[in-house]
């Protein structure tokens, strides 16, 4: 009874159902799979090697979900952070300088939607469609979309890329570490902290918040400055495994990470949600883009499964929390 | 707590907790209040009743720190006061119970409880099991048992969830609560339950201001009816020198009685 009462908080609200899916999905790609080749070292190697780069942003914007606000903006931080790095150190900026300035690119993109968003009050959804916007266009100016190599200023093995980018003993990927990292981090941060509670209570109701003296809109900046902080780590991240800059980094993300952050049962209208349910939503889709591949099912047609997945997962929510109130 | 209070029943102010004096209110030129004095003694519960458009909600946010009277005095516990802001008003122990708007549904009843004054060890960590011990005893006090600690303010009834927004009143000991329409949505049977947590938090030495339509539920707890019409104070009466028959008439009619 104990042990069923650990479980059942552990899972939280709807991650159970989350897991269950995961699980099946598991059992089905192996068993599906030419060969059972799903849980061959390659695949999964290269599976740990590619879902942080999600996972990470995904943490962050499904905490943004949880007290009530989107961001569609990541997909231009991202490559931004990305091109402001690889710009400093073609100006031969000290390596510590450069991080410190990349990850203030996440900082400053943040901080403009959480103003935009907290003093216009208007849906984040359309702001931040906006700064996307703006932002991407700000950079396909700059860059005028060319990739930029790093090779010609930064050698291979610089501690920057033991931090972000190394294989551990040549078989685990250092980036499934971060994202388990900071996985750690803000589930301890979102459930245990009183700030994870003012987030919760921001996105549940808001008017309740503010009249008990939280201040809303400071709890809202900060999930910003947080969602641009992790993309401009998956940012550099990416540049430094794929040794370049390139303008479509993140491209699609910004969808993607609501998508996963809704198959972890986060909910869309704010209030409901958790750090492992993000987490294995992220791994969720994850898996189905690569195990579709292993399928041999066409390519190209991943998002009309991935789609009905979302869909599925955000009726199943509805249903979830229905029986779960009653 | 008690010795605010026991110090504050020495002052010479007839016994009033609070009192309102002569407040006006202006919404660009549309006037809200014009001259209404309002005061809640102690351990009182006072019920400030009127039709829609009455007043009443203008005042109470006054009261509670969100509006700011553009005339008129405070006084609390024999000292003038000025309320800047919700806060203000909470650190002297004046608290807002909204109807629907004090509580997040998704989320567990201690945390609601403790909703932005979360009970924390090192680095901001909550004292999960603190919070759930406290709260439940302090609703227990208030003649509410929760079997699940850990359950959702979403699934309680109407009433549990007004027992929940009050329970946190009676923790951060308020002086003054007010109970904006508490029975509005709720059952017979709930709206019972609700008023005796009020008659629990006057056993606690609170006053309680009570807002709502219904008469007959004032009647039945309220020791003095406050009965505002059109922004101004129609009649500041005692139980003992109404009834529910002529307070309606009161309020239908919007003037005075003709003696």
């Amino acid at each position: 009874m104990a042990r069923e009462k650990l479980i059942a908080r552990l899972m939280g609200y709807k991650v159970s159902f989350t897991l269950l899916v995961f699980i099946a999905l598991l059992v089905i790609f192996q068993v599906f799979t030419p060969n059972h080749t799903f849980f061959q070292r390659a695949n999964l190697y290269s599976l740990a090697r590619l879902a942080p780069d999600l996972g990470i942003v995904a943490l962050g914007v499904g905490i943004l979900m949880i007290c009530g606000e989107f961001d569609l903006s990541i997909a231009s931080t991202i490559p931004m952070s990305s091109f402001v790095f690889v710009k400093l150190l073609g100006y031969g900026v000290p390596l510590w300088l450069n991080l410190i300035v990349t990850l203030g690119v996440g900082v400053v993109v943040g901080l403009g939607n959480g103003f935009l968003v907290t003093r216009t009050r208007l849906p984040s959804f359309i702001l931040t469609l906006g700064t996307l916007l703006f932002w991407r266009g700000l950079l396909y100016a700059s860059s005028l979309m060319m990739p930029i190599g790093i090779r010609a200023w930064l050698k291979k093995g610089s501690w920057l890329e033991n931090l972000f980018a190394v294989v551990i003993g040549g078989v685990f990927p250092v980036q499934a570490v971060w994202f388990v990292g900071f996985a750690v981090l803000l589930g301890v941060i979102l459930h245990f902290t009183r700030f994870g509670n003012w987030i919760f209570v921001t996105g549940d109701n808001e008017t309740a918040a503010r009249a008990m003296g939280i201040s809303t809109n400071r709890v809202k900046i900060i999930a910003y400055v947080g969602v641009g902080v992790l993309c401009s780590v998956v940012g550099l991240m990416q540049c430094l495994r794929i040794e370049s800059f390139t303008a479509n980094q993140g491209v699609g993300f910004e969808l993607k990470a609501i998508a996963a952050a809704v198959v972890g049962g986060t909910s869309l209208a704010g209030g409901i949600g958790s750090v492992l349910g993000i987490a294995i939503g992220t791994v969720t889709i994850q898996i189905i883009e690569s195990g579709m591949i292993l399928l041999g099912l066409p390519a190209f047609g991943i998002g009309t499964f991935i789609g009905a997945v979302v869909i599925m997962f955000a009726v199943l929510n509805k249903y979830i929390s229905r029986w779960s109130s009653r | 707590m008690a010795d605010g209070r026991s110090a504050s029943t020495g002052n010479p102010d007839d016994g009033y907790l609070v009192r309102m004096i002569g407040i006006d209110k202006y919404f660009g030129r549309v006037c809200a209040l014009s001259g209404v004095d309002f005061g809640v003694k102690h351990s009182e519960i006072v019920s400030l009743v009127g039709d829609n458009g009455a007043g009443k909600s203008t005042l109470i946010k006054i009261l509670s720190g969100f509006h700011r009277a553009d005339k008129g005095e405070i006084y609390f516990e024999g000292k003038k006061i000025h309320l800047g802001s919700p806060r203000d008003a909470k650190n002297l122990g004046i608290e807002t119970v909204y109807q629907e708007q004090a509580l997040a549904p998704h989320v567990s009843i201690p945390r609601n409880v403790f909703m932005g004054r979360e009970i924390t060890k090192a680095l901001g960590i909550m004292d999960g099991r603190r919070m759930i011990a406290e709260s439940m005893k302090t609703l227990e006090k208030l003649g509410l048992r929760i079997k699940d600690s850990r359950a959702m303010v979403e699934q309680l009834s109407g009433g549990q969830r007004q027992g929940v927004a009050i329970a946190r009143v009676l923790y951060f000991k308020a002086k003054l609560v007010i109970l904006d329409e508490p029975t509005i949505a709720l059952s017979v049977k709930e709206s019972q339950q609700v008023m005796d947590f009020m008659q629990q938090l006057r056993g606690e030495g609170i006053s309680v201001v009570f807002i709502t339509h219904n008469l007959f539920h004032a009647f039945q707890i309220a020791e003095r009816f406050v009965v505002l019409a059109r922004g101004e104070l129609l009649a500041d009466v005692e139980r003992k020198d109404t009834s529910v028959e002529r307070l309606s008439q009161l309020i239908i009619t919007g003037r005075q009685e003709v003696k």
